[in-house]
């Protein structure tokens, strides 16, 4: 290949992103480093963070990562490929201690699961503030180790280290080896489970216990051979005006809605949905069953760093045949809907759900592979024959149990179907099964019922394949953006203004995420909810962001995301013609029976694309929006016409 | 305050002069060491371990394991002693006890001879590796010279730290321990503290020292350590001029950092 067609494949020319020597001064809540790591070499390299310029632009997390991501892999790179990149990017905000919510870590890659657009994982917990307790903002792993390695840095000092103790553990074992073996009871550890190792499609990033970055990090992790990265340290991020940062993060704590054991012993999300998946999305309808022996556990509030939103829980089962399993969850419950969703029951399905976190396979990758299996069992399609002898029964602990070892260790014939995914899983089943799966362009959506409501379901089909999309706007426009008057009517029976709502509220989720922040504690319903969240930002860096610039922001890093996929493939007809077709059913029952999004598509979609500055079926962005949002750069992606 | 203190230790006044109690719930307590990281982050703070007592953690969360792996969590910080013998055995009485609760080192005076570290009946002071300076728990007198409560009870999630005036503290803590069937811990203690603990199982399952009633309580300065800053230059020769011109002023200091039979006020 000639040396011009070379370097036309690969964009690799990072030189100018990260400076030799700061030319402008680092705005507050930095450290001003990312560590490059070469697995292949096993060398490492300082890289200073960008100048002040391209640092307002991309601020951090998803957005600083993307764009990185976006300079330097190569366009035929292939997921498993040691070419294969992850960026991984903390925010100004992360580890001041001063607001709620200030423990994101986000990692982007090609994704496994789509294999042409950006998979995304994003974490809280403690890890992401000890990364820059140890005085990094970001890491850049790159190449493949030769034997399982973990990177442990320590007060600004990386190594890479023999992993071969702690390969093949769950995540939890892991979790607490590596800590050991390292000597620092304060290190953090975010690592891969046996998932991970065996690439598993969708398998997770599992840190500080609780905590999972979903949507295939862990699998690239596991092409590269390193499972964990360990992280400790005592620094901590610059301040650019301290007093007025402990108001806003005062303020901002105000906002919260406060989570409370008691919710820990309901049905989760499903209940504020009005609709649990059960038997593979047939039924919506919670009955007593699901929560049986809840009352009885022993639950423990397991916040993240300093956030009092309270998320995260412990929980001792206290009944039914797992009794004495400790189980580490956070917010969200996609666990608890997974198990539902097969049948299982009551505290059944909280032992199953350590179990999958522990293995770290992404829930819904599993939960929608398994349940196409199982509506095949009880319509004939398999038998026991085909099953290698196992019972595909609804609500079959043993099986289900089986079936996560078999996953997550790629066993067989089923294990390896499941890894690969729920749409494969159909195809291999045959008959009609195919019509049986969710799924968003081959990655699932976080398991919830999420079929009656407009604002997630749009959400849900828009975002980047398997990767949990930011957006989804409520019924009730945030009162800070008061002011903009295109709201609709945000009525559940019809589609107007949903489509913009999704945009707005994908926006400020995006800027919430690129500062280091967690969108769990981000309060677009309450008045000050946006505005003290954007005072606390100002006052750490030393900016002047209005909301308007917050939410370019966040429309910056989103495009950046649209972009990653142009370039590989991605079209925004894939949107709602890749879905699967279980996903635009009509609720089957329930209050919400009968409601589908699925009559007013490709509209939505359109509307949707069209009000971001995007070509409503090619997904391109226009020029003027890539003007607007500064990234005239990329202008080779964009729609001409 | 002169009539309680006498001029045994150094006293001041932050705002208006009425004391004040911190509360710490056992029982409301998640142990999820919010208020040991808010500590931190008031004061600057590097974030060193959060499992041991240092100049820069000046709040520990017992048993030292992770966050959430415990049922029974208690706090180990300053308790504010109303007598306190830290403030007693200073040489240079750079620990003042204001009237609002507070005991406060003054890094400026300390001269670093560990007496107070011995002293503290619950081993909350410590050294700083740095300087050389005692460091413990303000009570954040800094925030409450502007009538705020401690940076570590504002932190705390689950409304296991309260603060108030002493009076309120105090009932409001027999009712909660009346409540759920537990005991107050620290009205006692050394002669009562001002930072007061709602326990509902044995002291010791929480890993909480027993100190008895008696005010000052018996230091633990060993005679080595004694022997070295009288016949030493240790703390430095200024150190030495201050703690000899301190001795000749307030002779009655030396019975209780010399004589630990000595008879109690």
């Amino acid at each position: 290949m000639a040396a011009g067609g070379l370097e036309k494949l690969l964009v690799a020319n990072s030189s100018d992103i990260f400076p030799r020597q700061r030319k402008t001064t680092l705005p507050g809540g930095y450290m001003g480093r990312i560590l490059r790591v070469d697995l292949n070499s096993g060398s490492m390299k300082d890289e200073n963070l960008p100048e002040e310029p391209m640092l307002r632009k991309f601020i951090g997390g998803q957005a600083l990562a993307t764009y990185i991501l976006l300079r330097e892999l190569p366009l035929d790179a292939k997921p498993y490929g040691p070419e294969n990149k992850v960026v991984m990017m903390t925010g100004p905000i992360t580890g001041t201690g001063f607001t709620p919510g200030g423990t994101k870590v986000t990692a982007v890659y090609l994704s496994p699961l789509t294999n042409h657009t950006l998979g995304r994982g994003a974490a809280s917990g403690f890890w992401a503030v000890y990364l820059k307790a140890a005085g990094y903002d970001g890491i850049i792993v790159e190449g493949a180790a030769p034997k399982p390695t973990y990177l442990y840095i320590n007060e600004g000092r990386a190594e890479l280290r023999d992993a071969s103790s702690a390969w093949g553990k769950g995540a939890t074992e892991t979790e607490d080896r590596l800590r050991a073996e390292v000597g620092i009871k304060d290190a953090k550890v975010m690592c891969i489970g046996p998932a991970g190792e065996n690439l598993v499609h969708a398998a997770m990033l599992c840190n500080d216990y609780n905590h999972n970055a979903a949507h295939s990090g862990g699998a690239v992790f596991g092409s590269k051979k390193l499972k964990a990265i360990v992280v400790h340290g005592t620094a901590r991020p610059p301040l650019y005006d301290r007093a007025r940062l402990i108001e806003a993060g005062l303020r901002w704590r105000k906002t919260l809605m406060v989570r409370h054991e008691a919710e820990k012993r309901t049905a989760g999300h499903a209940v504020d949905l009005g609709a649990a998946p059960n038997f593979n999305f047939r039924s919506t309808v919670i009955e007593e069953s699901h929560i049986e022996g809840f009352d009885k556990n022993r639950v423990t509030l397991r916040p993240c760093f300093q956030c009092q939103r309270l998320c995260p829980w412990d929980v001792e089962l206290k009944s039914g045949n797992h009794s004495g399993t400790v189980g580490h969850f956070n917010a969200g419950s996609e666990w608890l809907d997974t198990f539902y969703n097969l049948g299982v029951r009551g505290n059944d399905a909280l032992y199953l759900a350590q179990r999958i976190n522990d293995l770290g396979i992404e829930c819904s990758h599993f939960s929608c592979g398994v349940g196409v299996a199982f509506e095949a069992w009880e319509k004939g399609l398999l038998n026991a024959e085909k099953t290698g002898g196992l019972k595909f029964e609804w609500g079959n602990v043993e099986v289900i149990d089986r079936l996560l070892d078999m996953a997550a260790r790629r066993e067989g014939y089923w294990g390896n179907l499941l890894a690969e995914g729920p749409v494969e899983v159909a195809e291999a089943i045959g008959g009609d099964a195919p019509k049986w799966v969710v799924h968003t362009k081959k990655g699932t959506p976080a398991l919830h019922d999420w079929r009656p409501h407009f604002g997630q379901m749009i959400r849900e089909i828009v975002a980047s394949g398997g990767m949990k999309p930011q957006g989804g706007g409520s019924v009730n426009p945030p009162p800070d953006l008061k002011y903009r008057e295109k709201w609709g009517p945000l009525d559940r029976n019809d589609p107007a203004g949903w489509s913009w709502s999704n945009a707005l509220s994908e926006q400020y989720r995006q800027f919430c995420g690129l500062i280091g922040g967690c969108w769990f504690a981000q309060m677009h319903m309450k008045p000050d909810g946006l505005n003290s969240m954007i005072d606390s930002f100002n006052a750490t860096t030393g900016w002047n962001f209005d909301i308007d610039q917050a939410l370019e922001a966040g429309h910056r890093s989103a495009m950046l995301q649209s972009i990653f996929g142009t370039q590989r493939g991605w079209i925004a007809e894939h949107d709602w013609k890749d879905v699967g077709a279980r996903f635009l059913e009509p609720v089957p029952d329930g209050k919400h029976k009968g409601f589908t999004i699925a009559k007013w598509l490709p509209e939505l979609v359109y509307e949707y694309h069209r009000l971001m500055g995007r070509h409503e079926k090619t997904g391109r962005p226009f020029m003027d929006t890539l003007k607007k949002l500064g990234l005239e750069e990329f202008q080779e992606w964009a729609q001409l016409d | 305050m002169n009539e309680k203190y006498g001029n045994l230790i150094p006293t001041g006044q932050l705002l208006d002069g009425k004391p004040r109690t911190i509360l710490f719930d056992a029982i409301k307590c998640i142990g999820c060491r919010q208020c040991v990281h808010a500590c931190k982050d008031w004061n600057d703070h590097p974030r060193t371990t959060v499992f041991e007592i240092s100049s820069s953690n000046w709040i520990t969360m017992e048993p030292p394991v992770l966050e959430g792996l415990s049922p029974l969590w208690a706090r180990n910080s300053c308790m504010h002693c109303e007598y306190p013998m830290c403030a007693a055995v200073c040489p240079v009485e750079a620990i003042t006890k204001y009237e609002e609760g507070p005991v406060v080192i003054d890094p400026n005076v300390c001269i670093g001879c560990e007496y107070c570290i011995y002293a503290c009946p619950w081993g909350v002071i410590s050294k700083d590796d740095l300087t050389h300076k005692a460091s413990k728990c303000t009570m954040c007198s800094d925030r409450m010279s502007e009538d705020k409560s401690p940076f570590c009870v504002q932190a705390c999630p689950v409304g296991a730290l309260d603060f108030g005036l002493q009076e309120e503290v105090s009932a409001k803590a027999r009712t909660r321990a009346q409540e759920v069937g537990g005991y107050v811990y620290g009205e006692k203690e050394a002669g009562g503290t001002q930072v007061l603990y709602v326990l509902k199982e044995k002291k010791e399952s929480y890993g909480i020292r027993s100190v008895g009633p008696q005010k000052y309580p018996k230091h633990k300065i060993s005679l080595p350590l004694m022997l070295k800053d009288l016949f030493t230059l240790r703390c430095g020769l200024q150190g030495k001029v201050r703690a000899l011109y301190l001795a000749i002023i307030h002779p009655r200091r030396l019975l209780y950092r010399y004589w630990p039979w000595r008879q109690v006020v």
